[in-house]
């Protein structure tokens, strides 16, 4: 036989195409491949897993370090503002007849600025006015003398003898604005009867402002 | 055969890495203590126990609001015990039903006497259960301070209004504000903000109810209005057909009921089923969820004034608010809730105080120095600064007027006293 073939395979040999199987890369079960494989790669494997390890904690005391706590939240300005009645005052030059004034003294507490947005009166028939004049912001911690000026408009109804009147203020900060009454005590309601009886008096009609 | 230098790096590489390892070890184990750092034993200590006892109606009409009390004194034992307030005290509550009946709240107060644990009850209330109560509680030196009492007398004596104010009992106390104040801030409401003019008086002449409607009255008529009709009511039946048509009769644009809400639900409902479609205003007694059933949609309309700033508009209550929740009480904490767990935490104040004083021992007249104690407890508490003034009063007199909008209570107006 002329040309190029395959060798006939002779006795005691195998022929090439005979399909064997290929010899174990890694000898063993899984686990004794795994111990081969770290053995072969002892420090990689060793310095991966401390680097995980580090980078880890590392994470973990990162994402749990002590935070500052968080400022406390703005109290509604009603809760951090007091209005204590001082007592009577001069009434201002150019006020009308029937008019008389008193002090009082706001305090807002430590915190966020808190604004006088208004200061009124519940009776239909006084008006109000104040120095000085809302809006006006309250420094935290520090007492803002204010003078109120009330007027009669009509004697007929005025609460001439009331026990526990109040003022109504309205109020802002950062969380909110609200309508507070600031019920000013005995001593206010003393001074408040007695201003109104002078100034519905028959015999006031001028002099009313003290 | 690998070669001696070879070997002598491979064992340098191994050291370096068994260092990286222990620091890396250390490292952790430092990760998990910082927890444990700041949370402390979760050990009692086997220290003392301390008693708060509770009296309130936790059965019967006005269970919702004792309930309410009830759960939330017990909250505040528990944040104590948790938080540690009191070094080596484990604090336990005792409550009572007195079913808002004088002589139950009496036997309450002699068997809560009788525990020698027992150093401060929150409670009761109903201000006639408190007379009742006080002299037993005085007599052993054993402090109470009440959420919800707001007769003036209990604290001022019977002449109060007479401007001769004696204080009756050094060992009562109130987170309350009074009727002092609550009858006039809601006589000013009805007159200059929703301008009634001419009111109908309605009381069940118990102690609360009649004293509430008397402050509310002089005021009213001090302002300018005009009463055109009073009349009393039994608080035992349900069947106010007869005052209602009388109310329809008198041409009232309002109608004040000194009382609690089993009676003034119904009251309301049958006054506007006679025609009379005027509001009723009340008290403390009637600012429930159970008022807002009982009055039914006719209610609408309807004003309550009640102690203090509403409790969830004040940052200061967020905390026990959101406890209450997680704490999973089935009933709500109601009126006075945020109250009584101040109640209870003035009692662990001043537990704490005499404690604290004692080298961490309480001493064996526990009861009269908790008592003295209480006089100066001062802290910010749910509804804001806890104290008390020389009458046992509480300095924080704040008050809020609600109306009935939508089957709920919304706030209207709010009141501070300053005086």
């Amino acid at each position: 036989m002329s040309g190029v073939g395959p060798v006939e395979p002779g006795e005691g040999t195998h022929a090439w195409d005979t399909v064997e199987p290929a010899p174990p890369l890694l000898p063993g079960t899984p686990r004794e491949r795994l111990r081969s494989l770290y053995a072969r790669h002892r420090r990689a494997a060793l310095a991966s897993a401390t680097a995980v390890a580090l980078v880890a904690c590392g994470s973990y005391l990162f994402a749990t370090r002590p935070h500052d706590p968080p400022p406390p939240e703005a109290p509604n300005p009603s809760q951090a503002v007091s209005i204590t009645y001082l007592g009577q005052e001069g009434t201002p030059a150019g006020a009308p007849s029937r008019s008389f004034s008193f002090a009082v003294k706001v305090t807002a507490q430590d915190g966020p600025t808190i604004t006088v947005v208004r200061i009124s009166q519940p009776y239909a028939s006084l008006s109000l006015t104040s120095v000085p004049r809302p809006p006006f912001r309250t420094k935290p911690g520090f007492g803002h003398k204010i003078v109120v000026t009330m007027h009669v408009t009509e004697c007929a109804n005025v609460p001439s003898n009331a026990a526990l009147p109040f003022l109504d203020v309205t109020l802002r900060n950062t969380r909110a604005i609200e309508d507070h009454s600031f019920i000013l005590g005995e001593r206010y309601a003393h001074d408040l009867s007695g201003a109104l009886q002078v100034a519905c008096s028959n015999d006031s009609r001028s002099s009313p402002k003290r | 055969m690998p070669g001696k230098g070879l070997l002598i790096v491979r064992q340098r590489s191994l050291i370096a890495i068994t260092a990286a390892l222990a620091a890396g070890a250390l490292t952790l184990t430092a990760c998990g203590s910082r927890d444990e750092d700041g949370g402390g034993s979760d050990s009692n200590g086997g220290g003392t126990t301390v008693v708060i006892g509770v009296d309130a109606p936790l059965t019967g009409d006005l269970s919702a609001l004792g309930l309410g009390i009830k759960n939330s004194v017990d909250l505040a034992a528990k944040t104590a015990n948790k938080e540690k307030t009191v070094d080596g005290v484990t604090f336990k509550v005792e409550a009572l039903d007195d079913q808002a009946q004088p002589s139950s709240g009496q036997q309450n107060a002699t068997k809560l006497v009788a525990d020698k644990d027992v150093l401060g009850v929150v409670g009761p209330l109903n201000s006639s259960v408190a007379e009742s109560m006080q002299k037993v509680f005085d007599d052993a030196k054993l402090v109470e301070v009440s959420p919800a009492n707001t007769n003036p007398a209990l604290t001022q004596g019977t002449k109060w209004n007479g401007g001769e104010k004696a204080r009756p009992y050094k060992s009562y106390f109130r987170t309350a504000t009074t009727d002092a104040i609550q009858g006039p801030f809601a006589a000013q409401y009805v007159f200059n903000d929703a301008k009634k003019k001419s009111v109908y008086v309605i009381d069940d002449k118990k102690t609360y109810g009649a004293g509430l409607a008397a402050t509310f009255t002089e005021e009213f008529k001090k302002l300018g209005g005009k009463v055109v009709g009073t009349q009393h009511i039994d608080p035992d039946t349900k069947d106010f057909s007869a005052v209602a048509t009388q109310v329809k009769s008198s041409g009232a644009d309002v109608v004040y009921y000194g009382g609690e809400y089993p009676q003034a639900g119904p009251l309301s409902k049958q006054i506007k089923a006679a025609g009379a479609k005027i509001p009723l205003v009340g008290g403390d007694g009637i600012y429930s969820a159970d008022f807002i059933k009982l009055a039914g949609a006719s209610g609408t309309g309807d004003l309550a004034t009640s102690v203090g700033a509403p409790v969830e508009d004040l940052p200061s209550a967020k905390e026990f608010v959101s406890a209450y929740k997680a704490a999973g009480y089935k009933e709500a904490y109601e009126a006075y809730g945020g109250y009584s767990y101040d109640s209870a935490w003035a009692i662990i104040e001043a537990v704490k105080k005499v404690v604290e004083d004692n080298d961490g021992k309480l001493p064996d007249d526990a009861r009269a120095k908790v008592t003295e104690a209480m006089q100066g407890v001062t802290f910010d508490g749910v509804t804001g600064k806890v104290a008390f003034d020389e009458f046992g009063d509480a300095t924080n007199k704040q008050l809020t007027v609600y109306s009935v909008e939508g089957g709920t209570w919304k706030p209207v107006k709010s009141g501070t006293y300053e005086g």
